[in-house]
């Protein structure tokens, strides 16, 4: 704690305990707490509360008031809990007895304020950060501390209840986990008391009668079991688990406890920790059967969690991929009366539960949405250790497509029940778009076979919403990747008639009158031009396409966003339109279009398209000064981007060996007094030194990075550890006051980029003379600092306090 | 029993950020998805985890509502649809949709300028996000889902705020955001039909306030404005690019007419123009004055407001800036207080609330000491004011909105624990309706008494003579069918038409044992003749094979296995001849009289 803090915290600590001072913003506490926390970390001395009186003397008062406010006993109740987190400092509030009189039975448990959900969370919060020590736990035994926290598990605040079941899991861990020396695996009764109360609890609400008893027990299994996930193994939680696995099973048996999903969680987090070692056998066996015994709803979530494991049982693996292929072979058999035509083996599907479900209307779509979710999923993780079916996957795909858009009714009752439940279901719609845009990730000879039809199947199709369109896109330009590897030449016809289908969409998109429709249609070009633009066939087929010429047309569309991305897209034909864009930059009116020009003329200098240095150099300056007032902060960033990259190719260009060190400082070699000309000449540090002052600290800190790689050029790092001094001329006192006026802080002022106070920022010698002899390395330190960094340090917030409870009489509440 | 429950995750007992989640018969639906300004971390977004345990945000939620574009109610929506992954549809006002990304843009520049935010949305984002939001007209009926319709209602509050009426059969909520009961210089008073909704949830910012006209507070400013500008000053005014700046600049472009002053008004950013063009475009949404003024002159083409440049600080002579961001976080406002704030004869006004951690925050608490970057301290000599323009209703016009709704249950939000408190005792006394408070994370249960609209045949209606009134409650009996969705009350033969199902008797079925040494047939006649005897006004009648009926009652004599003596009479009947079955059963258990023929 400096010692600016240390006076105030007195101060501070009597204006919180003062009944009579109206309440603090709520968050001037929170970052209070914070800080404590912060205090206290890394230190576990006494120091704290010791050189700091006042803290005690804070919680005495408090303790003291008749009738405190919730929000100050919360505090209060926080602030202990932080200070006891280390061993002295809870000893020394042991001996000031202040810790029973917080936690213990006559402390806020009693009292009127325990109504207050904000203050039974922040006891339990303290609780939490005091157990970190073995002597807390005594502590809280004694003090009757268990029971309340056993009781909060069933809290009517959601936050309550977690914060009751977190900390049981803490303590638990942490009391098995702190007696090292003991040995625990054999049985509870050599456990620490805390543990055999916890697990006695837990024993006891599973065999409860109270189904949200059992509920609660099982969330705190969960979450015990979920905590283990990736620490190292601990034997004691395999002797926890074998004492709960007969009633985990029994209660999958008897179907008769309504916990179900928190079921397949704990069998998920079980599966995923270490605990198994010996008893694997038994334990995949429950799992098995969880499987077969939960509805597909609810053993979606565990067989997707388990596919994800390295650690288990093929037979496990392949039962949990029946259990999410199920409902796509559903929808396959669905189309047919007879035949093999489904995706899984007729074995080891058992349809008449997913049947059902398909076949009703409330059911129908949440079960498909999961299974693709899950799909999904699963399609995303690069190491999946089961085969999926992709062709058959995707045969249902479609079929559930065409259910959604209506184009395909079979003659199968089933069918026909799925197909009604279906149409115009934009939820499903969305999330199979969804997988069959991941499925194209799967590269196999199927693909292209199924490419066809499914893009020109669906992108003529009308969709009324919106997000249906932004998916299709977005599976379309996945698929269309794999075009660019396709093998032989006879497959070229059909690339073009993809292509054409595909143009021919976009084109009735472009001139949609919704502008998300026309904006999404304009992304999704920019991406199958960045991606198949070498392809002769795509630029063929976009060149005698209406798409360019519309595409330019939406340069002067209505919606910023739109003009924007019509500037993305239709930097393809580049030399058509760089008059144009140029005048978007000058004159649009609001910064998307401007941002997207701007960073279009980057991408193009980067790519060496702007032709011979000089040309480039005239580009650049009419550039910098169309963006050096622009009002948008990312307008003028992205003119800083385009700078940085102009000079480093300038210097590629003009250096004949650019890896070459520089031989002294005051270089006489013509490419660096030729490389400076050309800077001066593109007015390039007028803009830079300006930007130093730019009241938006992002545009100030790139500015100041391009500067810093100017001087590592033109200055080789030895001559730089004794500052430049600057010479008595004319130049030299430009310089001087440039030096002075940046030191004064760059963001409270504005730099004339005139010439004005005699800094001449086209002239080579004055700008060599300003990159040395300016302190840009401490300058890049100062605009580096947040923006808040001052006033959200701790002796801010401190007189921030001190001042809102002096001045303000009647804190009147208010917001925008 | 059907419930609707309600969690707030934000503005529960607070006025932090909103985010209320609502489950209605069976649906799911989040109103509002706000950010705390005062916090730089993940404590600035609601906790999403807590919406659900198992399965996907996208599965769970129905929809999310958003009801205007202030920050503390829709800030956190592109990190909850881009970044936590909800998928889902977002309905919100067209004003909203249009306004909605300039003030989330205005924001994101703030985090750039912190170092060390993380998580927060970039650009693409934003519009990702807004491209994923319906917009609704006011009083235009949505359906969500076949269940779940959504309707707006003009909220006052700010331009293109709404009430949102939430219906799933014929449960409904309404959520008012924040809304203003008194029309103000370009805004309406909110409204609401008399749509009587299970549960009002209502905002409560100033519930224990009467507040003054926002006349007062209006003329306060001009005055102080002017003041400043005569006596050679400069005034600056944290803004954010929406909202507040639009409302004060035309009360200066206004004032400044009327008193023909010539010192220059600037605005600072380059937001303006298509801020104001939005507030030209929702000309509708604004009030009746206004609307009606626009043929001549439109109130937001401002003749004195021009655009900013940063030379123009250091002009000499007086002037009034308009300058972002609000709470002089950074950036322009900040770089412009930095210049000024030396001079005593200049003015800073503070429009709206400002948190902790800003310089806005440490002036209004009357620190004139700030250190600066680079350990520079600012001494500031200028004037400081604060003045809130908010527009909430007070506790008057909160009671209105409840005599106007007439909801059966009412929950409040977004306000303070104790002015909560007292505001609820009120409206339980006055409306004798449940009010309820909850903090964030508590979860409010309200049970519902739906009543199930069913439809009657008129085939079913014609039988009834005379037709019932329909005002007048009515005993019918009829099949209820339950098909497509719907109710219908049928008659039996229609149900079981359009069923296609064939008609079952039921029949009732009893032993009675009697002693009686005779043949059967002998006690078949015994028994019609006792019957015939006792039932005049029914038909019997002896059948050839001996048995006998009574009505549909059918009854025979048989002999009992093993006892000759004793003889089963076996009765049946049909189910409208209940009474009548009975009746005769209990009659036979009392045997045959002695001499019956």
């Amino acid at each position: 704690m400096t010692r600016e803090c240390a006076a105030l915290l007195p101060g501070v600590c009597a204006a919180l305990a003062d009944p009579r001072q109206p309440g603090l913003d709520d968050t001037c506490l929170e970052k209070l707490l914070d800080w404590f926390r912060s205090l206290t970390w890394f230190d576990p001395t006494v120091e704290l509360v010791q050189d700091n009186p006042s803290l005690t003397e804070l919680i005495t008062s408090v303790l003291a008031l008749p009738d405190p406010s919730p929000s100050i006993v919360s505090f209060t109740l926080q602030l202990a809990g932080i200070l006891a987190s280390s061993e002295s400092r809870f000893q020394h509030l042991q001996q000031e007895k202040l810790l029973g009189r917080l936690f213990g039975r006559e402390g806020p448990r009693g009292s009127a304020v325990w109504e207050d959900a904000s203050v039974r969370s922040a006891w339990l919060k303290g609780v939490h950060s005091m157990v970190h020590h073995q002597p807390a736990l005594p502590f809280l035994c004694s003090t009757g501390s268990m029971d309340v926290i056993f009781t909060l598990q069933g809290d009517p605040s959601l936050f309550v209840a977690s914060a009751a079941s977190q900390l049981l899991v803490h303590m638990l861990t942490f009391s098995l986990e702190s007696e090292t020396s003991k040995a625990l695996s054999a049985k509870d009764c050599d456990w620490p008391a805390c543990a055999q109360m916890i697990v006695k609890h837990i024993q006891e609400s599973l065999q409860s009668s109270s189904a949200s008893h059992v509920e609660q027990s099982l969330k705190l299994l969960s979450s015990l079991f979920g905590s283990c996930f990736g620490s190292c193994y601990a034997a004691w939680t395999e002797v926890l688990w074998l004492d709960i696995a007969k009633q985990i099973e029994s209660f999958l048996l008897e179907e008769t406890v309504q916990a179900q999903p928190v079921l397949a969680n704990l069998l998920l987090n079980v599966a995923r920790s270490p605990v198994l070692c010996g008893t694997e056998g038994s334990f995949w066996a429950l799992v098995t059967s969880a499987l077969e015994r939960l509805t597909p709803v609810q053993a979606g979530p565990l067989a997707v969690g388990l596919l994800k494991l390295c650690k288990c049982p093929q037979d496990v693996r392949i039962q949990a991929l029946t259990v999410l292929l199920q409902p796509m072979d559903c929808i396959l058999r669905a189309l047919f009366f007879f035949g093999p035509l489904g995706l899984l083996d007729e074995s080891v599907s058992d349809p008449v539960t997913v049947e059902s479900l398909l076949s009703s209307k409330t059911s129908c779509a949440g079960l498909l949405c999961q299974t693709l979710a899950h799909l999904e999923k699963l399609l995303s993780l690069k190491h999946l250790k089961v085969d999926l079916p992709c062709v058959s996957l995707l045969r249902s795909l479609m079929t559930i497509l065409q259910f959604c858009n209506g184009s395909l009714s079979p003659p199968s009752p089933l069918g026909s029940t799925i197909s009604r439940n279906l149409i115009n279901c934009f939820r499903v719609q969305k999330s199979a778009l969804d997988v069959l845009a991941a499925l194209s990730e799967k590269k196999g000879e199927f693909i292209f076979a199924f490419l066809t039809k499914t893009i020109l199947q669906f992108c003529p199709i009308c969709f009324p919403l919106f997000q249906v369109l932004k998916k299709t896109f977005q599976a379309t330009s996945k698929w269309l990747v794999h075009l660019q590897g396709l093998p032989s030449n006879s497959q070229q016809q059909q690339t073009e008639k993809i292509l054409e289908g595909v143009f021919l969409v976009l084109q009735k998109r472009l001139c949609s009158p919704c502008w998300e429709v026309r904006d999404s249609s304009l992304e999704f070009l920019t991406a199958m031009v960045k991606c198949l633009r070498d392809q002769n066939e795509f630029r063929q087929c976009l060149l005698s396409s209406e798409v360019l010429r519309l595409t330019e047309n939406l340069l002067e569309d209505p919606e910023s966003y739109v003009r924007a991305s019509a500037v993305t897209a239709s930097h393809l034909s580049q030399a058509s339109i760089i008059a144009k864009l140029q005048e978007i930059l000058s004159t649009d009116s609001e910064g998307f279009p401007r941002r997207a020009v701007i960073s279009i003329f980057t991408k193009w200098l980067r790519e060496g398209c702007t032709g011979r240095l000089e040309d480039t150099e005239q580009f650049v300056s009419r550039v910098i000064q169309t963006v050096e007032h622009d009002l948008d902060w990312e307008v003028r960033l992205g003119g800083l981007e385009l700078v940085e990259v102009f000079c480093s190719q300038a210097i590629c260009q003009l250096s004949q060996c650019p890896y070459a060190p520089v031989s002294s400082a005051v270089t006489s070699s013509t490419p660096q007094k030729e490389l400076l000309q050309v800077f001066c000449r593109a007015k390039l540090f007028g803009f830079l030194f300006g930007s130093l002052c730019d009241c938006d600290k992002p545009v100030g800190q790139r500015a100041c990075d391009v500067l810093v790689g100017l001087r590592g050029h033109f200055y080789p790092m030895s001559t730089l550890e004794n500052p430049q001094e600057v010479e008595d001329s004319p130049a030299g006192r430009g310089i001087a006051w440039l030096q002075r006026t940046l030191r004064q802080g760059s963001l409270a002022q504005n730099l004339p980029t005139d010439g004005g106070d005699g800094v001449d920022f086209q002239d080579p010698e004055s700008m060599m003379l300003a990159l040395g002899a300016i302190d840009l390395l401490e300058l890049h330190d100062e605009l580096n600092k947040s923006s808040d960094h001052v006033e959200e340090s701790p002796q801010s917030l401190l007189q921030d306090i001190l001042a809102t409870v002096g001045t303000i009489e009647d804190n009147e509440v208010d917001c925008y | 029993m059907p419930e609707i429950k309600v969690t707030p995750l934000g503005a529960g007992q607070d006025v932090g950020r909103s985010c209320i989640l609502v489950s209605i018969a069976g649906k799911n639906v989040m109103l509002d998805c706000g950010m705390h300004m005062g916090y730089n971390d993940d404590r600035r977004f609601p906790d999403f985890s807590y919406i659900t345990q198992n399965g996907r945000l996208t599965d769970f939620l129905d929809c999310v509502i958003i009801s205007h574009f202030h920050l503390d109610h829709c800030g956190a929506l592109p990190y909850f649809s881009e970044m936590v992954g909800y998928d889902g549809p977002i309905y919100m006002t067209h004003p909203t949709k249009a306004i909605c990304p300039i003030l989330l843009e205005d924001y994101r520049k703030i985090t750039v300028d912190k170092k060390g935010e993380t998580n927060f949305f970039t650009s693409q984002m934003i519009k990702d996000c807004m491209k994923k939001v319906v917009a609704v007209h006011l009083h235009q009926t949505v359906q969500v889902d076949e269940e779940l319709e959504i309707k707006a209602y003009y909220a006052g509050h700010v331009l293109g705020a709404a009430m949102f009426q939430i219906k799933v059969g014929c449960e409904s909520v309404v959520y008012t955001g924040d809304y203003n009961m008194t029309p103000d210089r370009h805004l309406g008073a909110a409204w609401v039909d008399k749509c009587r909704p299970d549960l009002l949830i209502t905002e409560s910012t100033y519930a224990t306030t009467i507040r003054d006209s926002k006349r007062c507070r209006e003329r306060d400013f001009l005055k102080k404005v002017h003041e400043t500008v005569e006596r050679g000053g400069k005034v600056l005014i944290p803004v954010f690019a929406l909202g507040r700046a639009q409302e004060l600049c035309i009360l200066l472009e206004t004032f400044w007419e009327r008193m023909n002053l010539k010192a220059p008004i600037y605005f600072s950013t380059g937001l303006t123009e298509k801020a104001n063009h939005y507030y030209k475009l929702f000309i509708t949404w604004t009030n009746q004055k206004i609307r009606k003024t626009f043929v001549q002159r439109n109130m937001f083409e401002f003749k004195h407001i021009k655009a900013f440049d940063r030379a123009f600080a250091d002009n000499p002579g007086p002037m009034v800036v308009f300058a972002t961001p609000g709470m002089l976080h950074a950036g322009q406002s900040l770089q412009i207080f930095r210049k000024w704030a030396g001079n005593e004869k200049n003015m800073v006004i503070m429009p709206g609330y400002c948190v902790q951690g800003t310089v806005g925050h440490k002036i209004l608490s009357g620190q004139r000491k700030l250190e600066m970057e680079g350990r520079q301290i600012l001494e500031v000599k200028m004037q400081v004011e604060y003045m809130s323009f908010s527009a909430h209703a007070d506790a008057k016009g909160i009671m209105q909105l409840i005599r106007q709704a007439e909801p059966r249950n009412v929950l409040l939000v977004h306000g303070e624990a104790k002015k909560m408190e007292f505001l609820r005792q009120k409206i339980e006394q006055e409306f004798h309706v449940s009010c309820f408070m909850p903090a964030n994370g508590e979860t409010t249960t309200i049970l519902t008494n739906p009543c199930i609209p069913v439809d009657i045949s008129l085939g079913l209606l014609k039988r009834e003579t005379p037709v019932p009134d329909a005002k007048k409650p009515k005993l019918m009996h009829g099949s209820l069918l339950m098909k497509d969705n719907s109710f219908r009350l049928v008659s039996p033969e229609q149900a079981l038409k359009e069923l296609g199902l064939a008609e079952h008797q039921l029949r009732f079925t009893c032993r009675v044992h009697i002693q009686d040494p005779r043949k059967e047939h002998e006690t078949g006649l015994r028994v019609y003749n006792h019957l015939k005897g006792i039932l005049k006004d029914y038909s019997v009648q002896h059948l050839p094979d001996g048995s006998i009926t009574v009505e549909s009652i059918l009854i025979q004599a048989t002999a009992h296995s093993e006892d000759q003596g004793t003889k089963v009479l076996l009765v049946s009947w049909t189910y409208q001849d209940e009474e009548l079955g009975s009746y005769l059963t209990s009659l036979l258990k009392k045997g045959l009289p002695q001499g019956t023929p």
